[in-house]
């Protein structure tokens, strides 16, 4: 697991999002990229039931990555975060007394999982409730473990397919002290993820498209 | 034939000293029939006695007049040419049965092939005392019998001289921490650690690095059974690609005599890696070429290129 960057690509003018897509495979294929397969990274949110203490509503969002389908993690707005065994969702249908699962909130990435020299990236249209909202892209660079050393070189490689509009360092990288090192588990990627599923959501439904 | 003939021989002088020889035998023979048939039948004792020693006496200065005959003529007759590349077994030549033993002109020709070899030999050990690519047993052992200062054999150094070495040099980079292990017996294999770049097994005998295998700062150093993996390469090209440059380093960095400098120099250079994702190629002031970020450090100015930017 190495250094990841989640981020969102605008839709091409006159595109949709499909053609845009189409074009970044078509881009990262002349790089040299070689198609492994698909992904997926879904998100659901619960609310807490009978919220007493006045404050606003902490919500907790369960994830799941198709890279590691054995486990998935659970985030608590702005608390801890939490790598369980798959069948976490089992336990959260029992705690529906607690937390109830805001219909309507699904949200997931699915696309391809291209593989470049040490690079991994996964194209995704990014859906809430069936409707496609946008583009994500996640950049892995497998050998470092530390984003600051190997950030300039992953703009590189971006700028290759993006071209000039590129992220600045992911601000869960930015936030954390000195020792910027990424956790074995896929946390600070899903973390990433989730802060794009955020923006996303609030985003009016993007006009005239749909996934397929 | 002809020069083999012209071996400084008298031939003349030669055939009368054969001819001196067949003289002396037959007058030495005469000596002892004499001495055979006795005194033979007189009148008188006296008599018989009287002619006995004068025919005894005549027959051994016979035989000391031919023998100075021939003393005259050996020295007459000369000795082979000392001059002969060949000595004396140049006189094969002689030999009248040349088509059936061919042994003179075999004899030139394993002549010529070990003339040739050892001028070969010769080259080839100059040109290799100039090049100190020295990795072999026997030459390190030739290169410690000629300077009795360092350890008889930089082979057979104390383990515990190896640990001191090992342990100065980890101390001289902060940022690079050095572990040594002895799985098996006393030959010592490092791992080093890098800042969070890069973790290197170095498989040492004594005091000379043997191989290298460089490895990302999170993958696996130990095999499944606990071990220290000193086989399986990186799984990433970027660190396979350093591992060879690693590889052409111990090659580049021989000092036989000085093996204690090798490994410095070799950690020195290794430690150029802590900004191998950070550093843009001198060359062309990119990150990256073929996805890969420059993995090449001069082995002098420990500057990063691209592969195939060096020159
Ligand atoms: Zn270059």
């Amino acid at each position: 697991m190495g250094v990841t960057c989640v981020c969102q690509v605008p839709v091409a003018e006159g595109k949709s999002v499909q053609q845009t897509v189409d074009m970044l495979h078509r881009k990262l294929e002349q790089l040299g990229a070689v198609k492994q397969g698909n992904f997926c990274v879904d998100c659901e949110t619960y609310h807490p039931v009978g919220n007493t203490s006045g404050q606003p509503p902490k919500f907790l969002y369960v994830m799941h990555n198709s890279e590691t389908p054995l486990s998935c993690l659970a985030l608590f707005e702005g608390g801890p975060c939490l790598t369980a065994d798959g069948n976490f969702d089992v336990l959260m249908v029992k705690l529906k007394s607690h937390f109830q699962n805001s219909k309507g909130h699904k949200v997931e990435s699915r696309g391809a999982r291209y593989q470049y020299c040490d690079f991994l990236v996964k194209v995704g249209t990014v859906t809430v409730s069936s409707s496609a909202r946008g583009i994500s892209v996640e950049v892995e660079y497998c050998p470092c473990v530390v984003p600051g050393d190997c950030w300039n070189l992953m703009k590189e490689f971006m700028q290759s397919f993006l071209g000039p509009s590129v992220p600045e360092l992911p601000s869960v990288f930015a936030a954390k002290p000195e020792g910027l090192y990424a956790p074995v588990d896929c946390s600070d990627t899903m973390t990433q993820y989730l802060e794009l599923f955020s923006k996303l959501r609030k985003q009016q439904v993007v006009s005239g498209s749909s996934v397929r | 034939m002809a020069d083999v003939m012209n071996v400084g021989v008298n031939l003349e002088a030669f055939s009368q000293a054969i001819n001196a020889i067949q003289a002396l035998r037959s007058s030495v023979t005469r000596v002892f029939d004499t001495l055979k048939d006795g005194m033979k039948n007189k009148e008188t004792l006296e008599g018989r006695e009287k002619v006995f020693i004068t025919e005894f006496q005549d027959n051994l200065q016979a035989v000391n007049r031919d023998l100075n005959e021939l003393e005259r003529l050996s020295n007459l007759v000369g000795r082979p040419s000392e001059s002969h590349p060949l000595h004396n077994s140049g006189l094969l030549s002689l030999d009248p049965v040349q088509d059936k033993t061919p042994l003179y002109s075999q004899l030139l020709q394993a002549y010529k092939w070990s003339n040739k070899l050892q001028y070969h030999a010769g080259l080839a050990s100059s040109l290799l005392n100039q090049q100190s690519l020295k990795r072999s047993a026997n030459q390190m052992g030739a290169s410690a019998k000629r300077r009795p200062k360092v350890q008889p054999s930089t082979l057979v150094l104390p383990p515990q001289y190896v640990d001191d070495v090992i342990s100065r040099i980890g101390r001289m980079f902060p940022d690079m921490s050095i572990e040594l292990f002895r799985p098996n017996g006393t030959s010592a294999v490092l791992l080093v650690t890098l800042g969070k770049v890069l973790k290197a097994v170095v498989v040492m005998r004594s005091l000379f690095i043997d191989r290298t295998i460089v490895r990302a700062f999170n993958e696996n150093i130990y095999t499944e059974d606990g071990k220290l993996d000193i086989w399986s390469k990186s799984n990433y090209q970027v660190f396979q690609k350093v591992t060879d440059h690693a590889t052409t380093a111990l090659l580049h960095y021989q000092l036989p005599q000085m093996p204690d400098v090798v490994v410095r120099s070799f950690m020195t250079w290794l430690r150029s890696y802590i900004k191998l994702f950070q550093t843009p190629c001198q060359r062309c002031g990119r990150y990256l070429q073929d996805g890969l970020p420059p993995t090449w450090r001069d082995f002098r100015t420990l500057e990063a290129f691209h592969d195939s930017c060096r020159q």
